[in-house]
């Protein structure tokens, strides 16, 4: 047979290239429920590195169980909130049905956030509160080589920032892969004062963020940037000015307030009673 | 035949190793070899994927238009690597690791032991055989990794797939050896070590 016949060569890669992607297919489809499984665990323990129930590694030695169980033990309540901050719907918190939100649900909210032609519908952002007090929303958005995203937690009713944990999806070892790698660097987030209402809620600042008399950072809004990583610090800014900048009325509504909202105590009686 | 086949299985693992002596897949082994564990996981992806596309392409060797072999071994080896990832991702023990292995486990694509083996061995012997030499030249790869890893895991974290072992014992963990530069001494020495007993890969 001669293998080198136009009509075959076509037919032959036509056919090899079918068979590949419908057994890619096929493969993909048959492991997503795992692979959805695993995603929200990571998603949880990332949550709860943020809210500070300890650091990545010790959270990772955890099973997906167990991670689940704690999530499901500690968290207080989660809900949706649109950009005038109010409460849409509240997001289910039993263990066996836990809502979180995985980087692709993410990644249509930010383009919901942003409008645009990619925008399907009005921003809903998740509010994930923890008994500790903390208050963890998550950020989306653009590094250098592909989507970066991570969770901030903010200490009970206040702007003042309690943790961050920040995973990337393709960025470069040892540079911008230092946002989620370098602990030290989600370190520098705590303590900082978020700037709700502004449009640079967070700077990610070159050439060092002013420091106090002993040598801190202060605490501002201002957070080093990492050298050599300039397009992701820049990336992350603006991912974070973004997100934060959509829950700005959520937060500038719930600073100072030692009680919640009377629409989320309504919730809060409503509950109560369910469970009576 | 039977040495042959022994010469197949045996070259690559010393004589002939693709990192040593051919040279082959230095990135990777310079980016993975932080921890044993990442190298043990890397090392067996790179065994099925080279060995199983060898297989595959060997198969369909006489059917492949010369013209386009080149792409058609890509696809294989593109899907083989598609397949190694996702069954990677699906499991709760190696999910962790496939994140930590990032975009190396994707990047097998690109090591040039995978078509460099299909193009020199599997496209013009039988299928066994074929099979044989892929698993042997992964396996080769494999093991220089996994000396490397051993050597950066326990002088670079002074543990041991996780388990401390120098730590114990007051040990300060080396930053340097943390770093992908140290893979690089490190594979020269054993370059070094390979050459001096190996008499016939000196250059005059």
């Amino acid at each position: 047979m001669n293998t080198n016949n136009n009509v075959y060569t076509v037919i032959y890669t036509t056919v090899i290239v079918v068979i590949v992607a419908a057994l890619l297919a096929f493969v993909s489809q048959s492991l997503k429920a795992k692979q959805d499984a695993n995603e929200k665990a990571e998603t949880i323990s990332q949550m709860l590195t943020s809210a500070q129930y300890g650091t990545k590694a010790e959270l990772d030695k955890l099973g997906n169980a167990a991670k689940l169980d704690k999530y499901a033990e500690e968290i207080d309540e989660a809900f949706v909130i649109d950009l005038e901050g109010n409460v849409i719907r509240e997001l289910n918190t039993e263990r066996e049905n836990l809502e979180v939100y995985s980087p692709k649900e993410l990644k249509r909210q930010n383009y919901n956030i942003k409008g645009g032609a990619n925008k399907t519908a009005e921003p809903e952002l998740p509010v994930f509160v923890f008994k500790n007090g903390r208050t963890v929303v998550p950020i989306y958005g653009a590094g250098l080589w592909g989507p970066i995203w991570g969770y901030i937690s903010f200490e009970k009713d206040s702007d003042v920032m309690a943790g961050a944990y920040f995973d990337h999806e393709s960025e470069t070892a040892g540079l911008g892969a230092k946002i989620k790698d370098d602990p030290s660097f989600q370190k520098e987030f705590v303590g900082e004062v978020a700037n709700f209402g502004s449009s640079n809620v967070i700077e990610i600042v070159k050439g060092g963020a002013p420091k106090d008399a002993e040598g801190k950072s202060e605490k501002d809004n201002k957070v080093d940037a990492i050298s050599g990583a300039t397009m992701t610090s820049q990336g992350l800014d603006a991912a974070i000015d973004t997100w934060l900048g959509a829950y700005s009325k959520y937060f500038l509504n719930h600073k100072g307030q030692e009680e919640h909202c009377g629409n989320c105590q309504h919730n809060h009686n409503e509950e109560k009673e369910e469970e009576d | 035949m039977d040495a042959k086949l022994k010469e197949t299985i045996l070259n690559p693992i010393f004589k002939g190793n693709p990192i040593t002596v051919l040279v082959l897949g230095i990135c990777s082994s310079l980016a993975v070899t932080v921890t044993l564990k990442g190298a043990l996981v890397m090392a067996l992806s790179v065994i099925v994927v080279c060995g199983i596309s060898s297989l595959i392409l060997s198969l369909l060797r006489n059917t492949i238009p010369g013209r386009v072999r080149i792409i058609v071994q890509l696809v294989v080896v593109a899907m083989m690597v598609i397949l190694v990832d996702q069954v990677l991702k699906s499991f709760e023990a190696t999910y962790a690791i496939d994140k930590q292995l990032s975009v190396y486990i994707g990047l097998i694509i690109t090591n040039c032991i995978v078509m460099g083996r299909i193009e020199a061995f599997a496209l013009g012997n039988k299928p066994w055989p074929s099979f044989l030499d892929g698993v042997a030249n992964g396996a080769g790869y494999g093991l220089i990794l996994l000396i490397v890893a051993f050597f950066r895991e326990l002088l670079g974290s002074g543990t041991l797939f996780g388990i401390d072992i120098l730590n114990r014992f007051g040990y300060v963990p080396n930053n340097l050896v943390i770093l992908p530069p140290f893979a690089l001494i490190l594979l020269g020495c054993i370059v070094w070590v390979q050459r001096s007993i190996q008499k016939d890969l000196q250059e005059k």
